[in-house]
């Protein structure tokens, strides 16, 4: 009798190893296959492109080719580029952003906060807010080089500028859907109106804050090149307008790519940022879900 | 016992409270009128009532969030204005900070009163071992369960020694057996420090196994309609058990009768503005 049921025991427990070593096999295979699969679309692609243009059936003029932009790129980090090293304008191009992104959310979650817990100030300001905000920012640029010159000044301000609504509106909203069970809750146990800002309103924010903070990063380098377009000495947005004048298709590639992995290393970096911040919050299935995508 | 009069530390005295609230669509809206209520210093006054009687309005005007429209409440022999001072409240969810952790929580009482971090996080700690959550003192609200994350509620609204406690159907969205067990602590506790309490409750048997004092309140607009003494011994013991006694029964009956024909008219009522909004919609 009890050998039976030790023996049943022991089976149920070898049957679960069994398909616990199964499932994660599967697993294993499966990222291997989506691994593979990920560098087979990008051979692909590109040796359709570089053979494209080596049988002629792409115009490397227009379209660049992959090799071209390897070599560019080569080119500008051995040799420079026409305004000092390569490395100093990506250099100058992150400065402005991260100065710009610093000074926009900095005032954003200030004066987001600020609005959403005095009602009279967000009555008043907010039609302004709606105008400024239906304008097309990136215009102000202009204006910003015309004021600011050619220097650093005017991108950070055009990058700040952009993060500052999309920090603004997100801390507004968080400050303005705070539990009003836990602020009465804070008053009760004795909070001054500080104390339930810092205690309870801000950190409840935090979340809507820190899910605007992506996008404002994706805002400010924008800004920084768009700036950097419209008028400067140094930086990538710069080299790609140069390029552009010369009807260099490999340059405008090439430093287009640059740029696409700052924001990719950017947004990694906020990434970490954001897990350590919220560490506080149950692990959601949601964030599993979109891990793959 | 020794407290009779109502001037002492945390007693209540509502004289002739209306509250109206004006509804975002502009119409004027009455929670409760003409409410007068008494619970002495020490006295365990549970508020039983329909759904949307305005019994958590009672409660928000002694805590002094709201102000009456009509009448005075008066706290410890002094008139409501600001925040009442020695009150703490139990909400339904429980309203703890989900970023913070347990013992970060329950110290936010005494840290808003001035007390340095570190005294208070000591003293957070003695309650959490007070309410049995020892062990539990860094995890997060949302990794404890519901019970334990009301013993937290608990043990954060009794730091601050309050001489009232609000308690706002602190205990319905337990399950029934986490209920019971809450319930006793709850007791135990109260039997300690004796603060008077304010309890509203649907849960009628709840009601008569912990309270001094039952009052019935009317249908919306809610108004007093009855006060019953409940003259259970204490310490009351086990409240599973206590319901079986006769004397249980016969109040409960009691209050029932006077309870039932609220629920009712508060039903029909109910029932009437969903077919109205219906035959609108």
């Amino acid at each position: 009798m009890t050998t039976a049921t030790a023996e049943a025991l022991n089976s149920a427990a070898g049957d679960e190893q069994v398909i616990a070593t199964a499932a994660r096999e599967r697993l294993r295979r499966r990222k291997l296959l989506v691994l593979s699969s990920q560098i087979g679309v990008a051979v692909l692609v590109l040796g359709a492109w570089q053979l494209g243009t080596l049988t002629g059936a792409v115009d490397p003029f227009f379209f660049g080719s992959p090799l071209g932009i390897v070599q560019r790129l080569g080119d500008w980090f051995v040799n420079g580029t026409a305004y000092g090293s390569f490395w100093e304008q990506i250099w100058i191009t992150l400065e402005e952003s991260l100065l710009g992104f610093a000074f926009g959310v900095g005032s954003g979650v200030l004066l987001g906060v600020l609005l959403g817990e005095v009602p009279f100030l967000a009555d008043v300001f907010s039609p302004y807010i709606k105008i400024v905000n239906a304008l097309p920012r990136i215009v102000l640029g202009s204006i910003f080089v015309m004021w600011l010159g050619l220097g650093l000044p005017s991108k950070v301000l055009l990058a700040a500028v952009l993060v500052f609504f999309v920090v603004f509106f997100n801390a507004f909203q968080g400050v303005r859907s705070v539990d009003r069970n836990l602020v009465a809750n804070a008053r009760i146990l004795g909070a001054s109106r500080l104390q339930v800002v810092q205690h309870v309103v801000f950190p409840s924010a935090m979340t809507w804050i820190i899910a605007s903070l992506h996008v404002a990063l994706g805002f400010s380098i924008i800004g920084a090149i768009v700036g950097e377009f419209l008028g400067a000495q140094n930086g990538l947005g710069l080299v790609i307008a140069t390029a552009q004048n010369t009807f260099d298709a490999n340059g405008v590639f090439g430093a287009m790519l640059v740029i696409g992995l700052l924001a990719l290393g950017a947004e990694a970096l906020m990434s970490i940022l954001e897990r350590r911040l919220l560490a506080w919050r149950p692990k959601s299935t949601s964030e599993n879900n979109t891990a793959g995508i | 016992m020794t407290i009779s009069n109502t001037t002492g530390m945390g007693g209540v005295e509502m004289t002739n409270v209306t509250k109206r609230f004006v509804t975002p669509t502009g119409a004027a809206m009455t929670a409760i009128r003409d409410v007068n209520l008494t619970v002495e210093p020490g006295q365990f006054c549970a508020i039983v009532g329909p759904t949307g009687c305005g019994k958590s309005t009672t409660l928000t005007l002694a805590a002094g969030l709201e102000r009456p429209s009509a009448g005075t409440v008066e706290v410890s022999g002094k008139p409501v204005d600001g925040i009442t001072k020695g009150a703490s409240f139990v909400f339904q969810s429980d309203a703890l900070l989900p970023w913070k952790p347990v013992e970060a929580n329950v110290a936010l009482g005494p840290m808003f009163r001035g007390m340095p971090r570190r005294e208070a996080l000591t003293q957070a700690r003695n309650w959490l071992k007070v309410v049995g959550l020892s062990g539990f003192e860094n995890h997060y609200p949302h990794q404890l369960s519901g019970g334990m994350r009301k013993r937290v509620s608990l043990a954060a609204a009794l730091i601050n020694e309050p001489t009232m406690l609000l308690m706002d159907e602190p205990f319905s969205a337990l399950d029934v057996q986490t209920r019971a067990i809450m319930s006793n602590e709850l007791l135990t506790l109260w039997e300690k420090s004796r603060p008077s309490v304010m309890f509203v409750t649907h849960d009628l048997e709840e009601a008569i196994a912990l309270a001094d004092k039952v009052v019935v309140i009317t249908a919306g607009p809610g108004t007093v309609k009855a006060v019953f003494d409940v003259d259970l011994p204490r310490p009351r013991g086990a409240v599973q058990e206590i319901r079986f006694t006769p004397r249980f029964l016969e109040l409960y009956q009691q209050i029932w009768e006077s309870l039932k024909e609220e629920v009712e008219s508060a039903y029909q009522r109910q029932v009437t503005t969903n077919l109205n909004r219906g035959a609108a919609a």
